[in-house]
């Protein structure tokens, strides 16, 4: 791609853009409804799935616009009679094998295939309800990852993934003509940290999450954009999670969000499950030396017991955002407490590789660095009291002397508080290279539950 | 009929597989010349002959070796397609099995011409017998100093390594085929936006068939006149045509363009074998077939054939009698390409099941009221978009065969057979 | 089971990849080795190909799958590849079939003791059609009786 801008046509339509940029991509950034299955930003081109086409000026038969470069004077139709259908009959060969059993498949919803032949109507003309060649289905690739033969439209997304991106070459096409079908080497299993990105990148429902198979219906689904907590990446993604009225707010999966500047489009697969921790082992009770207390004798017990001990020290968790580390900040100060929030009990060197996977598994270590809070481990003794906001290393501390402000419970006879988990709070995180991202509100609990912030003012008009 | 033998010329003569007597009988003679000479007057010399290529797409072959001719900073490759997958094809085979040397010194000269010492003969797996002749043949020309480092005391090398298919008719589509001499499955590549040669390993690459390198000597050593000398102004030259079928001396038969096809199959081929002509499939299967009316008319160039509709391919012409079953005929081509297709583009995977799908029930009496119009329709879905011509090939063969027979078709549907 | 190149096999490997600009090329020549030595390419294999050719397993099972003579079964000693494309079918690739079906009990892509009949495309030998391939060898110009000979002569 050159950085010259040169002048071109959509469907009559005069626009500029960069000489040699890819036309399907630029087509799609701006809006325009191109179906496509084997394109994807991250992959780029392969031209093997004949859906991009379009009408350029000059040339006989329509064009791949994936494998179309911009350039000064390009006349493009997107939308003439012929390309729709053209568009319909190569949508009828994709679906000549393929199941169309959209009601019990987990991709409905979200499949680039059911779209598009509700889109050209073929679902009404029974066309694709012929006899098809039966494949397996249910094939486990490992990894939390099944496929689907019957499904599959060898777009090679998949493959790709792991010969381009991870360079692993996992998968393969294997067989020819319409044989073909997608498989890992005989007797062996996904090995990659990454292999469920290939769930999100599947156009269609041949690869789907073990994790999420079956587990509820996308149109359900509500999605908020978010930022992994996994480690000090901070990756971008999107939270799927219901919530119905009367039911508890449920997440049901993390899926990767494109950033270039920090994951590209791509998330760890343990990011993607660590989901699954919002709902384990939530504090949603104040309890006081395990018996249940209400708020207002809590926050008159806090007062007690700042009041008595002359040394104070907080501890704040790495994985609060900027503006909760502030207000801890401020406080600690009126309260002439020691502040610290170490990071060496996050630290975990087998995790961090050389892509997205950092050692440091905490969202905003480089947060806490930022806003110069002591990361070493403080001295702890009889007479000290505890105030923890939901750091680790604080189970593993004993006292007697303690408030605990936490997500999930510990093994803590003193006061413990239900703290907002970060789905439920928002705001800013700093990442390993010195990004800043905001992450929004995401989950509001039915029985609301205080964030940092507002448990300090809560604490901090009664003193 | 006038006789021309070009690159056929040693093809009788007894033991010319040995170096030995193929010198004698003035093969390598070139190659002694050869240094005299500026590479640039070679490549100019055949574009200036005109010489086609002869692996099936007809591609002016100067305009590929000018191609070559520019800077890169990688070693340039050149690559020898001996694939002859494409049924009714079987003319490489005889110049490796009747003057494998003829080869060897059209090579030496070609890589000469482009500057690429690193050849590879990509030879389809099948071809087990022809391998070791040709193995034995470099063998020979590496001893006699014709290959190898300093080729005749020069400072010029000439490394010649064979490389064999697996069985894939797809390879021998030149993207494909390098991408299997890469070690990968034979899918073929995207076409580049411009035009520029080919590349193995990111090096630039000049791929050409077997007969189009067999020709080369004869042009270098009597000059692109002397070729010519023969066939159309457009076709010049001549090419091995081939005839199979039902045909009484089925065989290579080298001809100049321009030949009638009626006149070459009654001179070489001794006429129709088991009844009259109904029709001929003019270049390898991948050509649309003539019926017995355009078989009279047809002359074996290219331009000549194409108006026909069809196309003058690899020149290996498959020729039916009228007992033939033209639904059966097909249904015998759909199974190849069903079978052969590499499976990548949707059109193409899908398509050539779905046509051989469709044919078998015909066949079966059980095809719906529509199915020629449906075959006509799938055909067109697959012609001109895909990667490859292999999809628009097929497409091209179906139309022919529904077109021209289309009564035929008809029958089974009306559910009588005049078999 | 486990699969070792031998040491002639390696050393010829070896010698073979000074002739290629990437060990990648020596897939298909690997590959031949293999089916040359064991009538087949066993799974066990894949490993030892991806280790030279710096691929993986699962690329070595898609090139293994895409080509035809390559094959995951033993194929059996006398392997009769009947060419089954048009010019042998219009002189006679039938009476070859009927007479295999018939005489010597074989279906297409079955065994029967020492003998297995595959159907295959265009062999580039239709000028002297009807033709079967048997292991690495053509046998061209057959009639039925022809190709019993051949046979009987084997058994
Ligand atoms: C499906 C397909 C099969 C082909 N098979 C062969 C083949 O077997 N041998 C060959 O020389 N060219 C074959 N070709 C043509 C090659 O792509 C290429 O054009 C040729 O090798 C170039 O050499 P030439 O210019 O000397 O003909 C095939 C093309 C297609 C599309
Ligand atoms: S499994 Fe999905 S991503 Fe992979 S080739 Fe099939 S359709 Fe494409
Ligand atoms: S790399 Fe880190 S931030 Fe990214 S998904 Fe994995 S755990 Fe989350
Ligand atoms: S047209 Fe057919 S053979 Fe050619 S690349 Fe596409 S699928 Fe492969
Ligand atoms: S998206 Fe362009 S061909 Fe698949
Ligand atoms: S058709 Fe049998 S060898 Fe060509």
């Amino acid at each position: 791609m050159s950085s010259k801008m040169v002048e071109f046509t959509v469907n009559g339509k005069k626009l500029l853009a960069f000489e040699g940029l890819n036309l399907l991509k630029y087509l799609l950034d701006n809006g325009y409804n191109i179906p496509h299955y084997c394109y994807h930003d991250s992959l780029g081109a392969d031209g093997n799935c004949r859906m991009c086409m379009v009408e350029i000026k000059g040339k006989k038969r329509p064009q791949i616009a994936c494998d179309t470069l911009i350039k000064e004077g390009l006349e493009v139709n997107t939308n003439t009679p012929t390309i729709k259908r053209l568009r319909e009959e190569i949508l009828q060969m994709q679906l000549r094998n393929h199941p169309v059993d959209c009601p019990v498949c987990d991709k409905a919803g979200e499949c680039y295939l059911q779209n598009y032949y509700m889109d050209y109507g073929l679902y009404k003309e029974g066309k694709h309800k012929k006899q098809k060649i039966k494949k397996s289905k249910n094939i486990e690739f490992g990894r939390n990852v099944v496929y689907d033969e019957e499904r599959c439209i060898l777009c090679k997304r998949c493959v790709r993934f792991f010969a381009n991106i991870t360079k692993t070459n996992e998968l393969g096409v294997i067989k020819r003509a319409n044989h073909s079908t997608i498989s890992t080497a005989p007797n062996q299993k996904l090995q990659s940290q990454y292999a469920m990105n290939i769930v999100d990148l599947c156009p269609v429902g041949a690869l789907l999450s073990s994790d999420f198979k079956f587990k509820q219906r996308v149109w359900f689904l509500q999605s908020s954009p978010s930022i992994c907590h996994g480690c000090t990446k901070n990756c971008n993604i999107t939270i799927d999670y219901s919530s119905t009225k009367f039911q508890a707010e449920r997440i049901y999966r993390y899926k990767a969000r494109r950033n270039e500047d920090v994951n590209g489009y791509f998330i760890c697969d343990e990011g993607r499950l660590s989901y699954k921790e919002y709902h384990t082992n939530r504090v949603t009770q104040i309890e006081y030396k395990n018996s249940i207390i209400d708020f207002k004798e809590a926050i008159s017990k806090i007062g007690i017991e700042i009041f008595i001990h002359k040394d104070i020290v907080i501890l704040a968790s790495p994985n609060l955002y900027i503006e909760e580390l502030e207000s801890i900040i401020k406080w600690s100060k009126k309260l002439n407490a020691r502040l610290y929030s170490p990071l060496e009990c996050y630290k975990d060197k087998e995790f961090a590789d050389n892509w997205l996977k950092e050692e440091l598994r905490v969202a905003n270590a480089y947060g806490v660095m930022a806003l110069e809070i002591d990361t070493s481990t403080p001295d702890i003794s009889s007479d000290t009291l505890l105030i923890n906001f939901d750091h680790k290393l604080a189970q593993d501390i004993n006292t007697l002397h303690r408030i605990d402000f936490i997500t999930h419970s510990i093994n803590s006879q003193g006061l413990i508080l239900p703290l907002a988990s970060w789905v439920q709070s928002s705001r800013h995180l700093i990442n390993s290279s010195g990004i800043k991202q905001y992450a929004p509100k995401t989950l509001v609990a039915n029985k609301p539950i205080l964030t940092v912030t507002e448990w300090i003012e809560a604490i901090g008009g009664d003193i | 009929m006038k006789e021309v033998k070009i690159v056929s010329k040693r093809f009788d003569i007894e033991g010319i597989n040995h170096i030995k007597k193929a010198i004698e009988h003035g093969a390598y003679s070139t190659i002694h010349k050869m240094f005299d000479k500026d590479p640039k007057t070679i490549v100019d010399e055949i574009d200036k002959s005109g010489l086609r290529g002869k692996g099936g797409g007809g591609a002016p072959t100067g305009a590929k070796w000018k191609l070559m001719l520019q800077d890169f900073k990688l070693p340039k490759v050149l690559v020898i397609n001996c694939d002859e997958n494409e049924p009714g094809t079987f003319k490489d085979r005889q110049i490796i099995s009747k003057d494998p040397h003829l080869l060897i010194e059209g090579i030496i000269l070609t890589s000469y011409a482009i500057g690429a010492n690193d050849v590879y003969i990509y030879i389809r797996g099948e071809y087990h017998q022809w391998q070791n002749i040709l193995q034995k043949a470099c063998d020979e020309a590496y001893l006699q100093g014709y290959l190898g480092k300093n080729i005749l005391g020069s400072k010029y090398r000439v490394d010649i390594t064979i490389c064999k298919g697996a069985g894939a008719y797809i390879c021998g589509e030149k993207s494909a085929l390098l991408e299997s001499l890469e070690g990968k499955r034979g899918h073929p590549r995207l076409k580049p936006h411009q035009k520029e040669p080919e590349w193995y390993f990111g090096r630039p690459t000049l791929v050409n068939n077997v007969e189009t390198i067999a020709t080369v000597p004869f042009i270098v050593e009597n000059g692109a006149d002397a070729y010519k000398e023969y066939g159309t102004s457009k076709s010049p030259g001549s090419m091995l045509f081939a005839m199979s079928g039902h045909i009484n001396n089925p065989g290579v038969y080298e001809a100049e363009f321009g030949t009638s096809m009626m006149e070459y199959i009654e001179y070489y081929g001794g006429g129709i074998k088991g009844g009259n002509l109904k029709g001929v499939i003019p270049g390898g299967a991948s050509t649309p077939i003539l019926n017995a009316t355009e078989v009279a008319k047809a002359k074996l160039d290219y331009e000549s054939i194409k108006e026909l509709g069809s196309s003058l391919g690899t020149g290996g012409m498959i020729v039916m009698n009228d007992s033939v079953n033209m639904v059966e005929a097909l249904k015998n081509l759909l199974e190849f390409y069903h079978h052969e297709s590499c499976g990548q583009c949707t059109p193409c995977r899908e398509g050539t099941a779905w046509v051989d799908e469709i044919v078998e029930s015909m066949l079966r009496y059980s095809a719906s009221y529509n199915s020629i119009e449906q075959l006509l329709q799938i055909g067109q879905t697959m012609n001109g978009k895909t990667i490859c011509v292999f999809a628009p090939a097929v497409s091209g063969v179906i139309d022919g065969f529904v077109k021209k027979f289309r009564s035929e078709f008809e029958e089974y549907l009306r559910g009588v057979c005049n078999e | 089971m486990s699969f070792e190149f031998t040491k002639e096999e390696l050393e010829y490997i070896e010698e073979l990849s000074q002739r290629y600009p990437s060990p990648k090329a020596l897939m298909l020549p690997l590959l031949w080795i293999i089916q040359n030595r064991l009538k087949h390419i066993p799974t066990e294999a894949f490993k030892a190909v991806a280790d030279i050719t710096k691929t993986s397993e699962a690329q070595v099972y898609g090139v293994v799958t895409f080509y035809t003579m390559f094959t995951l079964k033993p194929t059996a000693k006398y392997h009769i590849q009947l060419c089954k494309t048009l010019s042998c079918n219009l002189c006679g690739s039938k009476e070859l079939l009927n007479l295999l079906k018939e005489r010597f009990n074989l279906l297409p892509n079955q065994q029967n003791g020492d003998f297995q009949l595959t159907l295959v495309e265009c062999l580039g030998s239709c000028g002297t059609a009807p033709v079967v391939q048997i292991n690495n060898r053509l046998y061209e110009n057959l009639t039925p009786a022809k190709l019993q000979k051949i046979l009987e002569d084997f058994s």
